[in-house]
């Protein structure tokens, strides 16, 4: 089994190919918003680098985020093509599990936090189990002032991890027993995204392309406003 | 068998649409999804929702083409994609299924402007049309006056300065209380009006530029002081306005640029008053002329598809590395 690991839900798009063997190539790049423009030509890079024919591919998993919108769907758009183009099913992994998934050896509660712009954040937090971590609360919009109140009022160890907690850091920095992964881990990785995928598959946890749907956690624009249909005066 | 199959894809505003063409003139398929019901609620195109529904149509439009078209992906010669002029978040959608779609299937990939393609939409109906031709391009966002002197070589002779005539017609439409979209809506009503109303003409003997920005607060400044005016003769005085404009400078064109016809293209092609009037004006003066089906006017993959393969035979494919450009330019 090959799979073909896309993420670009943040300023990062990257990708990886692997399956039973591990991950056999990854790539990753992160300058200037090019997720369309680059990400079609590093996918043909890794598969050289893998030594794969693309018709060999047997699952594309994808980042299915929360993220940054336009980004999203490029990944999004062009696993769900490719998955279509070479008549093989489709694996979607959440962006906030894709960080977590890195600190899962942690005890404490793990605090997925992506920058969600406008000032807001997207959430998620994790548990270790036996065997890796678990997902405790639901992916939610919120702010880092919501956050932070929140684990103050919990108060238990946590560990935080991803771009948003970065960004927020002074939110968290001075909370007792909260403290921050190292910055080298606040983005997905689509190598965690084929490992995470690979366990995935071989429960046969598959979706069609027609059913993929991206996790956008915010109503579009228009309806978020409330704004009303409009009428003559 | 159709040889040169070129699949296309559409996705610069609010339609999502797969065309499979031969030699850039045979249509096997195009498949058309609208996202009109679900951007009428809010009198316009909303940017997010357009993006969102392209990524969930995308995969199923394609694949629609593909069976209509009675075809394997095998059979297939180049993928194309819209990259531009358009809505950023949708072109991305298109351009980044046509990529992969290529890369997948080891077939080259070319990137259109989506303007060009509606100059192409005559030539997929008649191939045969003789060059030099002016080109009426009117939509809800262009107006643009063409002189194509031969395939893929354009000079632009004059083109709005505000509002597109499209644009203008929505704008009055939602003024009149009339539903998105606002062209079909007045060209319905204008059936049953009188031209009672003489609107100015803006710019009508000042060069090949429009401005439909005045006529459009004429019109709305008219209702305001005449409010017992039946809609209908408010509709039918300002399509007269506005088509009488583009056929005085589309007349114009023909004549000063010694072309042998006159074509039109974009949205506002599918408008009756005038397709008509630019039927019955070469029919008058002796000129070639085309008009094409109003499916091919609107947004649709199929002039996508036309104009690709002309490109990709003079220029052949684009780099994977090509990204959307919401403000291409026709002349680039």
């Amino acid at each position: 089994m090959l799979i073909l690991g896309i993420e670009s839900s943040t300023s990062q798009v990257g990708c990886a190919i692997g399956g039973h063997e591990g991950v056999l190539a990854s790539a990753h790049s992160s300058r200037g918003k090019r997720h369309a423009e680059n990400l079609t030509p590093q996918i043909d890079f890794v598969r050289q680098q893998a030594r794969v024919e693309l018709d060999e591919i047997s699952v594309v998993a994808v980042d299915i985020g929360p993220g940054l919108y336009t980004g999203l769907r490029v990944g999004v758009t062009a696993a769900i093509s490719i998955a279509f183009g070479l008549g093989v099913p489709m694996i979607g992994v959440s962006s906030l599990d894709l960080i977590a998934y890195p600190v899962r050896h942690c005890q404490k509660l793990i605090a997925a936090v992506i920058d969600a712009r406008r000032g807001e954040i997207f959430y998620s937090s994790y548990r270790q189990v036996p065997g890796g971590i678990q997902r405790v609360t639901d992916p939610i919009v919120s702010s880092p002032e919501d956050l932070s109140a929140e684990l103050q009022a919990q108060g238990t160890e946590t560990l935080m991890v991803g771009d948003g907690a970065l960004r927020y850091a002074d939110h968290f920095d001075n909370l007792r027993g909260v403290e921050s992964a190292e910055p080298g881990l606040a983005y997905p990785s689509a190598s965690s995204l084929v490992q995470l995928a690979h366990a995935k598959a071989l429960r046969e946890d598959f979706v069609n392309p027609s059913e993929l749907k991206p996790l956008y956690l915010r109503k579009p624009d228009a309806l978020e406003i409330n704004m009303q249909p409009r009428r003559a005066q | 068998m159709t040889k040169n199959l070129v699949l296309a894809i559409e996705t610069s505003c609010d339609e999502t649409a797969a065309a499979v063409v031969g030699e850039g003139k045979h249509v096997l398929s195009s498949v058309v999804s609208s996202q009109v019901d679900i951007h009428a609620r809010y009198g316009g195109v909303v940017p997010e929702v357009a993006s969102r529904a392209h990524v969930d149509l995308i995969a199923p439009v394609i694949a629609q083409a593909l069976i209509e078209a009675g075809i394997d992906q095998s059979d297939l010669d180049l993928v194309a994609a819209t990259r531009g002029p358009g809505l950023i978040g949708s072109l991305l959608v298109g351009v980044s299924a046509a990529k992969s779609l290529a890369l997948v299937w080891k077939k080259p990939f070319i990137g259109v402007n989506h303007l060009e393609a509606h100059l192409y939409s005559c030539f997929l109906e008649e191939p045969d049309l003789e060059l030099p031709l002016v080109v009426l391009l009117v939509s809800g966002g262009h107006t643009m006056l063409v002189a194509m002197d031969d395939h893929l070589s354009y000079r632009i002779l004059g083109q709005t300065l505000d509002d597109a005539a499209g644009e203008a017609y929505d704008k009055v439409a939602r003024y009149l209380g009339l539903s998105y979209p606002g062209g079909p809506a007045i060209d319905q009503l204008a059936a049953s009006g009188e031209s009672k109303i003489d609107f100015p003409r803006p710019m009508l003997n000042e060069g090949y530029n429009f401005s439909f920005s005045g006529l459009k607060t004429s019109v709305i400044n008219y209702v305001r002081k005449h409010p017992e005016t039946p809609i209908e003769d408010i509709a039918t005085s300002f399509q007269e306005a506005v088509v009488d404009v583009l056929i005085t400078k589309a007349k114009k064109a023909v004549i000063e640029t010694n072309a042998k016809g006159l074509c039109i293209g974009g949205g506002v092609a599918a408008n009756s008053l005038l397709r008509e009037e630019v039927l019955d004006t070469c029919l008058k003066e002796g000129w070639q002329s085309f008009v094409p089906s109003r499916l091919y006017c609107t947004d649709n993959a199929a002039m996508v598809a036309a104009a690709a393969w002309r490109r990709y035979n003079q220029d052949g494919p684009s780099s994977l590395f090509t990204g959307a450009d919401p403000n291409l330019q026709l002349l680039e």
